[in-house]
């Protein structure tokens, strides 16, 4: 592994990066993610979370069972606004929101 | 929508829980993010064995129709496409399908939401053309389709080399699998044989040092016996084994531990599969990585301990039940490996006082034993 070698895929976050924030006094992966966007891609720390403990637990001698996952929100998966307002009419989120909300046949590009 | 069990997961587990909670007269929704049920059971053609008895020897893709089939005529509702998003305040799990979010009322949840592969770093990693060991076998046996011509595998568990091994049968040119470890992980003597006599080069001791190429993986260089190697490679499968997936169980305030034999960080839970969320049951893959014959058989428990606390079963029928599954998980768990079913007994009893009281018997055996 060298320097520029990705470690979060979604944003684009390379070791250096996160060896800095490291250093800056980082010692969690959610210290990590304030720090540098690490794991708030699409995956949301999907792919990267055992990745970055790996490299937390190496860079401060701490062992794996030590640094806790990230922390985990909803919706679990990349979910439109529209589907989490729901087709009730009277809803007042989707009244902000429907001259936004994408129409029938607008392709998701998440 | 309402119900008395809600299955997070159609795979192996989610399949054998839904159907011993319904033949128990459990009123059971089966939720998958997936268009199909089953699972990674659906690209597993291999032959599985040292399944519970009741299933003898099977491939995966049979034992995922056998199960799928079981479900006719019970009281199973099953929603394809559907995702959990999140839980409502009330403790209703919201479920979307893309176009709403659907709220589902259950009495009780079983999470089995399984594993997800372990990803492994080096230069180039994110080229076209590096991917899982299980993403290369969804191409290879569901789409039909060949992942590469020259590959080369990181890794050298059990499933990396059944991998290869498909590979190689699906004639691409496997030009080694290369591990940090200093012997082979996987010790089913049967693929190893099979990748030996393929002439399928190993490098143990070794890494990837680089991967690269103009737009996918055309070259990777190895590191081995303190020489460079390198290789036309257009396709490398990582197989560095599986961790359970935890968001749902954050999203249920469920409490997590760490036991590295079980793949790292994964929700407490008792000897009933209960986790420190009333009403939250985990079963399979999530309740820490482990083969198909515990994956089915913590769902089982966890199946008849619902069934148990919403009376389909009697409190006496549901202990010799849960006594039975135990007893099996430990013989066909420690089969494998000793240490994981010690790191379960660790997990439990780290969260439950009464283990030992509760299993009297198989504890009696297991404690006798070691």
């Amino acid at each position: 592994m060298d320097d520029s070698t990705i470690v979060c895929k979604c944003e684009e976050i390379n070791l250096a990066e996160i060896e800095t924030a490291i250093k800056s006094g980082a010692h969690t992966f959610d210290d990590i993610k304030r720090l540098t966007r690490c794991g708030m891609g699409p995956c949301q720390a999907k792919v990267c979370s055992n990745l970055v403990r790996q490299i937390i637990s190496e860079s401060l001698d701490k062992p794996l069972s030590d640094i806790r996952p990230p922390r985990m929100r909803m919706p679990l998966k990349p979910t439109r606004i529209s589907a989490l307002v729901g087709d009730e009419e009277s809803s007042s989120v989707i009244s902000v929101f429907s001259e936004s909300a994408p129409k029938e046949g607008d392709e998701d590009h998440v | 929508m309402e119900t008395d069990l809600l299955i997070v997961g159609g795979g192996p587990a989610g399949l054998h829980a839904a159907y011993v909670a319904a033949s128990n007269g459990i009123k059971t929704i089966i939720v998958d993010e997936s268009f199909s049920l089953g699972g990674q059971l659906r690209q597993q053609t291999q032959q599985l064995n040292n399944l519970p008895k009741q299933f003898g020897d099977q491939t995966g893709t049979a034992l995922a129709q056998t199960l799928i089939e079981r479900l006719t005529n019970l009281d199973v509702t099953v929603l394809l496409k559907h995702t959990m998003i999140g839980t409502y305040k009330d403790g209703r799990v919201g479920v979307s399908n893309g176009q709403n979010t659907i709220p589902i009322a259950a009495k009780k949840v079983i999470v089995a939401t399984g594993a997800a592969e372990e990803a492994f770093v080096f230069p180039g990693w994110t080229l076209p053309g590096v991917m899982t060991a299980g993403a290369a076998q969804i191409l290879m046996n569901r789409e039909h389709v060949i992942p590469g011509k020259n590959a080369l595998v990181i890794g050298s568990n059990d499933f990396a080399l059944e991998v290869g091994k498909q590979l190689v049968e699906n004639g691409v040119c496997l030009q080694g699998i290369v591990d940090n470890e200093v012997q082979l992980v996987g010790k089913k003597a049967e693929t190893v044989h099979f990748l030996k006599e393929a002439g399928v080069p190993v490098y143990l001791d070794s890494f990837v040092k680089h991967a690269s190429g103009s737009g996918e993986v055309e070259k990777v260089i190895i590191s081995y016996n303190n020489t460079e190697e390198e290789m036309d490679i257009d396709l490398v499968c990582i197989g560095k084994g599986l961790t359970p997936i935890l968001e749902p169980f954050e999203i249920l305030n469920c409490d997590f531990t760490y036991e590295k034999e079980l793949g790292g960080w994964l929700p407490q839970y008792s000897t009933m599969m209960e986790t420190s969320t009333s009403s939250i049951y985990v079963a399979g893959n999530a309740a820490g990585i482990t083969n198909l014959g515990p994956i089915l058989l913590t769902a089982e428990i966890a199946a008849v301990s619902v069934a148990e606390t919403l009376n389909g079963l009697s409190k006496e029928e549901a202990n010799v039940k849960r006594e039975l599954s135990w007893q099996e998980l430990y013989r066909l768990e420690s089969a494998e490996s000793q240490n994981a079913f010690h790191a379960r007994v660790n997990l439990m009893r780290s969260f439950q006082d009464n283990v030992d009281a509760q299993l009297t018997q198989l504890f009696n055996m297991f404690v006798g034993g070691v």
